[in-house]
């Protein structure tokens, strides 16, 4: 029901080119998810994030995504399953990692960023979100829509907030979400991917030596540079692939 | 009119209970053109004569048997395209249930959530105690003692015996009580909250009374309070000296009969109860008065989201494990329950179904066949039915002790009648078909362990339904109360 893609450039003299290389990704997936797009792009001065409803395309026009920098950058474009289309719904989640002063899980959404954010899209739906957003409840950890990767997000970064590592909190998830999911998540210094057990949703990983891509449909490669030297692959249900800075 | 309107006019059943409620429509409406009395109907003419020759309330076994909004009032939300459906058969989708875990050194660790509820011994007969038990070991999971005390045929056969303590004492005693695999305090039943067991003198048998220390063939009315405790600050005390006796090493459950489920689920979390059982109103009974079957407590449906959550605003969903009983017959109701925040169901009369409760014949191994190896010898007892007033599929004379498949009777020759491996055998298909629904209801939702059905999965078909389970009304948003 969506397109993902996410890049993680190991090579950092691609910076200024990340921009131009996830929009040719983004327009791979256009077809995915006609309602709604979205960006993350984690650049030493920050993190950016830009979402919308509206052709995928359009959206890349308007915020210049060709012209942006970045070490790091998720894409998304979304057909909506059970949430409604406004921006508020449009990936990618962004959830606080940081726990608060007193211990207590890291609070929701909607608080100014400070680094310790997770970014998540997700291609698939949950069948289970509901009780999970109860139990995230109990715990004090709000969510700020009804969409089920809203959930993810917040239960990825209530674990990491509570000391898990990436892919410690990734493997829990895969054992605590039912339901089908490619999912792609960026921190300040990592790039993960993750595959429910059934492996149902597509995905493909490429990595070179300067850069790490992944997407929902191989022809979202093409026009990477080197792609030709790339190793593609399609990762493994419930294996949990990540790069770190 | 609506399905409950209907069933009003015809709760009292007792000398109609040969008719279908169709049958008594049809009856009812045929009479000469004249308007059908709605207080004082067929039915009700009947009970106030029967009172008038006994003297006293008509008794029966089973649970209630008016409609009331059930399981039935309720649909799953199927996967399509939003969501995605598992397999059946190669696509794993749990059913492993796990109770008591949060005190209890051995938690009870059973294979399915379906188990199979406290029915006495004296009540039933001790084959079908046995067959009950060697049934619920076969599918991996628990079945429950009964007022009455613990036998060893039971014991030996159950892989997981749950044992009762009741207000009665009868049969409890320390050393059956560590042999037990978990503990339950019961302090009521659904088909009778607030009122004490019944065993008539017919069924108060040598051995019977033996283990109750009672005379033979008296009638035994059991207490309906315990003498140890009234409230939750004794129940408390008692529940300390259980886990002292059993070394904290069995899970104890606290049952209730479902009346008051909000405050009696919380004060029983209070007391210290590992897994608390509600019994709704639909739940059997081997001797009840009819009034108290029939207009005591609340369904199963409601009970279930007020228990679930009861416990979740005590933030202890999953730790204290939650048993919801009563009028469970099919593995959609064992999905809707679990959606509706059970962790497992039990169940009484079905069981007693699947072993020949209610059949016009009884089976037997033939001579020299080891049982279940082939047909059998099967023989019509209808006529000992209509003796008793009744008819296969009607009868609810568990009370009588004359029970002609020799399920709920002391009486030997009736007694020899069930097969304790054959019926072993019924009870255990039975058992792994309401697994395989359930599963296969769970996969359709996407669920890869069926504990992770939710209220989302649910629906309601009627409006009292969807206010009782807290789900909206199908094909609408609406929740009534919302």
């Amino acid at each position: 029901m969506c397109g993902i893609a996410g890049l993680h450039l190991k090579d950092h003299a691609l910076r200024e080119r990340l921009g131009s290389m996830v929009t040719g990704m983004l327009r791979g997936v256009a077809e995915r998810g006609p309602d709604s797009a979205g960006v993350a792009i984690h650049d030493p001065g920050g993190l950016r994030v830009r979402k919308d409803v509206g052709d995928p395309l359009a959206f890349a026009d308007r915020i210049d995504l060709a012209g942006q920098t970045g070490l790091r950058a998720l894409a998304h474009t979304r057909m909506a399953t059970e949430s409604a289309v406004t921006a508020a719904h449009c990936h990618p989640f962004v959830a606080g990692t940081a726990p608060a002063a007193d211990g207590s899980p890291a609070p929701p959404g909607g608080m100014p960023l400070d680094g310790t954010e997770l970014c998540l899209v997700h291609n698939g739906s949950f069948a289970n979100h509901a009780t999970i957003r109860r139990r995230l409840a109990a715990a004090g950890v709000t969510t700020e829509t009804d969409n089920d990767s809203e959930v993810a997000a917040r239960y990825l970064a209530a674990r990491l907030g509570a000391g898990d590592d990436l892919a410690a909190a990734l493997r829990r998830l895969t054992a605590t979400f039912d339901g089908f999911f490619t999912l792609a998540v960026t921190t300040a210094d990592s790039f993960a991917v993750v595959r429910d057990p059934i492996g149902c949703k597509p995905a493909i990983i490429a990595e070179t030596d300067q850069w790490v891509a992944m997407v929902s449909e191989y022809r979202a490669l093409l026009g990477l540079p080197g792609l030709a030297d790339a190793t593609v692959f399609e990762p493994e249900p419930e294996e949990v692939y990540l790069w770190a800075s | 009119m609506s399905r409950y309107e209907m069933m009003s006019r015809y709760e009292m059943m007792s000398r109609y209970e040969m008719m279908s409620r169709y049958e008594m429509m049809s009856r009812d409406d045929a009479i000469d053109g004249s308007p059908v009395h709605h207080t004082f109907g067929p039915p009700v003419i009947a009970g106030i004569r029967e009172r008038a020759e006994l003297g006293r309330y008509p008794i029966r076994g089973w649970g209630a048997r008016r409609a009331v909004p059930d399981f039935d009032d309720l649909l799953l939300l199927t996967a399509s395209a939003s969501r995605y459906p598992l397999e059946g058969y190669r696509e794993r989708c749990d059913t492993r249930t796990v109770l008591g875990a949060r005190r209890a050194a051995r938690p009870v660790v059973l294979d399915i959530p379906i188990t199979i509820a406290g029915m006495s011994f004296g009540s039933l007969s001790a084959n079908a105690k046995e067959a009950l038990g060697r049934a619920a070991s076969q599918v991996g999971t628990s079945t429950t003692t009964g007022d009455g005390g613990m036998t060893p045929e039971e014991r030996s056969a159950s892989r997981t015996l749950v044992y009762q303590c009741l207000p009665s004492r009868y049969g409890f005693n320390p050393v059956d009580l560590r042999a037990a695999d978990a503990v339950e305090i019961v302090l009521g039943q659904g088909a009778k909250p607030g009122g004490g067991g019944m065993l008539l003198g017919q069924k108060v048998g040598a051995r019977v009374a033996g283990m109750r220390t009672l005379p033979e063939g008296v009638d035994q009315r059991s207490a309906s309070r315990h003498p140890d405790w009234t409230g939750p600050d004794d129940l408390k005390i008692k529940i300390e000296e259980i886990r002292e006796a059993t070394d904290w090493q069995v899970p104890v459950y606290v049952k209730i009969g479902a009346t008051r489920v909000d405050h009696d689920v919380r004060l029983a979390v209070a007391a210290g109860a590992d897994v608390v059982v509600v019994d709704g109103m639909q739940g059997g009974t081997g001797a009840t008065q009819d009034a108290f079957i029939e207009h005591t407590g609340i369904p199963t449906l409601a009970a279930v989201r007020l228990a679930a959550d009861a416990l979740a605003d005590l933030g202890l969903t999953g730790d204290v494990g939650l048993i919801i009983s009563g009028g469970v017959r099919t593995g959609a109701d064992v999905a809707k329950a679990l959606a509706l925040g059970a962790d497992a169901v039990s169940l009484g009369v079905a069981p007693l179904i699947a072993l020949g409760c209610n059949a016009p014949t009884y089976r037997l191994p033939a001579a020299g066949e080891p049982a279940g190896a082939g047909a059998g010898i099967e023989v019509d007892v209808s006529a000992e039915y209509t003796a008793l007033g009744t008819a296969p599929g009607h009868c609810t004379h568990c009370h009588t002790g004359a029970c002609p498949v020799g399920i709920t009777t002391q009486d030997d020759a009736l007694a020899a009648r069930l097969d304790p491996a054959l019926g072993a055998r019924r009870v255990a298909n039975y058992l792994r078909a309401l697994a395989m629904e359930t599963t296969m209801l769970a996969r359709a939702c996407g669920k890869s362990d069926v504990h992770r059905l939710e209220p989302e999965d649910l629906v309601a078909l009627t409006v009292e339904a969807a206010a009782m389970a807290r789900v909206p009304l199908a094909g609408t948003d609406w929740i009534p109360g919302r």
